[in-house]
């Protein structure tokens, strides 16, 4: 790409006692939304946390737009153009959906009340809360509550949204009105979004980082990932013992994805086939970009 | 349009008040009471589209659009911002956990228990360690991850850090010491001597704070809580009468640790927003959580 990018990160390192959380993580993220997958512990929140400036490295360094988070000037100035919904957002349950992304937009620094208040009228209605705005928040739902969190996110339209699994505990309907959401935020600005959904991914991201073990294992396209699985997938009666991941589909055969058996009949591979296989495994090198 | 003043709503908004209001620069908590008069009163509106240019006006319809559903402030905040606190930082202070009712009425409880104690035991020493002690632990419940629950959305917020631990240090200092001060009114046999407290906890606040930022805000104000127990018991095992931080030295004392504890804070104001290094407090309830 030839743009600069958002965020460039290099040798990312996080240890948590004996368990590394990241393992020197290298990366740089352009304008839209990178998915970022992996299994739980993969140390998607961890990765997250740093960029967010809620948790420093204990090695390794990253720039946000050219801002170096290390220094306290930078650090400021990279939280200015920074958006993030954490994994398990808090919030003060008596405040009203409004309140709470008012106090939210005053921790951002906006302490002109009439445009503050514009701006919070904007976020909630984005999300499609205009209507209960005026509730507490003890009274929301767990979905409603996830969109307020969103909300707060995107106020003041930074350049970064960081969004830990914000699918999560949406029904359908809501799931596609966030993906839209999501995917209007990826216009004109850098999105890095954590998911355990492929679909939300094969929907949603121009790009894909895949983590295990606190390490990137693979950075590429969706369809680069989904190309990883191609010829390695196929179809049986029963398991194949031979594939490296295998589950009975809703037709009643065998999907199988790994070293196929010659006489295999293959099937077209998905984002989430080329998943399986970049984790299973030895690490797979890292497309490049 | 009529010029009575006296339609069904009853007033009508001044017109000093809808010229401020034209140019945006009448104030809360007036503005709020122009606002919503100015919904409910058509001469009003009338009245403020000839007081204001064309301009500002435009603004100003922005404005009242918004604030249509703004929910009105809580108790709490209407009271801050009525006593002239902005209503920005109003609303940071509702959102300090000890500010709430039932903070305050259990200070309030356990103060009158101290009171009463004082009557029956015929000595003040009990009431003054703990109203040494009960600002301290209001402030320190006012910050930390473990009873803010937007700890993690603040501390990555470009609002300072330690501005906002400030913010609350004081509201919650100037309650705090405001309860203690009713209480000692409730001793008027000790004269000046029931103020005595009045020292300490100043020490006490501001060496938890200092030491926060090294140590965190679980271990500090608990290491320094346990230190002025610690003194307590000590100097009343060994000591008689007046207890050696309530008096005239140890006064003094107190005053010397508060200026060098608030030197020292001011100096590491920046580890309150997240320090480069990662034995920093931010991490604290993540550590300490699993
Ligand atoms: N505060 C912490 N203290 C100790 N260990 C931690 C902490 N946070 C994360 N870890 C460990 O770091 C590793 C990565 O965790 P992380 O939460 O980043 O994973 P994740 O990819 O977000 O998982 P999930 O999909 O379940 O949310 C895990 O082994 C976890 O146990
Ligand atoms: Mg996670």
């Amino acid at each position: 790409m030839t743009t600069h990018p958002t965020v460039s990160a290099s040798g990312l390192t996080l240890r948590y006692g004996g368990t590394a959380a990241l393992d020197d993580v290298s990366f740089r993220l352009h304008e839209g939304v990178t998915g970022l997958l992996g299994p739980n512990g993969a140390g998607k929140t961890t990765l997250l946390r740093v960029l967010a400036t809620a948790v420093p490295a204990d090695r390794g360094a990253f720039t946000v737009l050219g801002h170096d988070p290390g220094t306290v000037n930078g650090r400021r100035e990279v939280r200015r153009r920074l958006g993030y919904l954490p994994q398990t957002p808090g919030f003060h349950a008596d405040f009203t959906a409004f309140a709470f992304v008012d106090y939210v937009a005053i921790l951002k620094e906006l302490t002109d009340r009439a445009a503050r208040h514009r701006e919070v009228r904007r976020v909630l209605e984005a999300v499609d809360l205009s209507d209960v705005r005026g509730k507490r928040i003890k009274r929301l739902s767990g979905g409603m509550r996830q969109r307020v969190a969103l909300a707060a996110a995107l106020l003041g339209d930074p350049d970064l949204l960081l969004l830990d699994e914000p699918t999560v505990g949406l029904d359908p309907e809501q799931r596609m009105r966030f993906r839209e959401v999501i995917a209007e935020a990826g216009q004109g600005r850098t999105v890095l979004l954590s998911t355990h959904q492929t679909e939300d991914v094969a929907m949603l991201c121009r790009r894909v980082i895949v983590m295990a073990h606190g390490r990137v294992r693979f950075e590429g396209t969706p369809a680069e990932l989904t190309a990883r699985a191609a010829g390695r997938v196929w179809s049986s009666a029963e398991r194949d013992p031979q594939a490296r991941a295998g589950w009975r589909t809703g037709l009643g055969a065998f999907r199988n994805v790994g070293d196929p058996p010659k006489d295999a009949e293959l099937l077209e591979p998905t984002l989430e086939d080329g998943y399986l296989l970049v984790l299973d495994g030895e690490p797979v090198e890292v497309a490049s970009a | 349009m009529s010029d009575d003043k006296h339609d069904g709503i009853g007033w009508h908004a001044d017109a000093d008040d809808l010229r401020a209001y034209a140019r945006g620069e009448l104030e809360a908590p007036r503005l709020w009471s122009v606002d919503a008069h100015l919904i409910a009163c058509a001469p009003c509106r009338l009245a403020l589209a000839e007081a204001g240019d064309p301009l500002a006006l435009d603004a100003g319809w922005a404005r009242l659009d918004a604030e249509l559903d703004a929910p009105r402030p809580g108790v709490v905040e209407a009271l801050l911002t009525r006593i002239g606190v902005a209503d920005h930082t109003a609303r940071l202070l509702a959102a300090t956990p000890v500010l709430r009712a039932s903070w305050l009425s259990a200070v309030l409880l356990v103060l009158a228990m101290t009171v009463a104690s004082v009557y029956t035991a015929d000595s003040p020493w009990l009431f003054l360690a703990l109203a040494s002690l009960l600002p301290l632990a209001g402030v320190a419940l006012s910050y930390g991850p473990v009873l803010d629950p937007t700890y993690e959305m603040a501390l990555v917020a470009p609002l300072h850090g330690f501005r906002l631990l400030m913010i609350r240090t004081v509201a919650v200092l100037v309650t705090s010491l405001g309860l203690n001060g009713l209480a000692t009114l409730a001793l008027p046999e000790y004269g000046l001597r029931a103020l005595a407290w009045l020292l300490p906890a100043l020490a006490l606040t501001t060496t938890g704070l200092a030491l926060t930022a090294r140590l965190g805000p679980v271990l500090a104000p608990a290491l320094v809580s346990g230190g002025w127990v610690a003194l307590l018991v000590v100097t009343r095992a060994t000591t008689h009468g007046t207890l050696v931080p309530f008096t005239a030295a140890g006064q003094g004392v107190a005053a010397a640790i508060a200026v060098v504890a608030a030197v020292s804070l001011h100096r590491l104001r920046d580890r309150f927003d997240g320090s480069p290094s990662p034995s920093s407090i931010t991490d604290f309830a993540h550590r300490s959580a699993s």
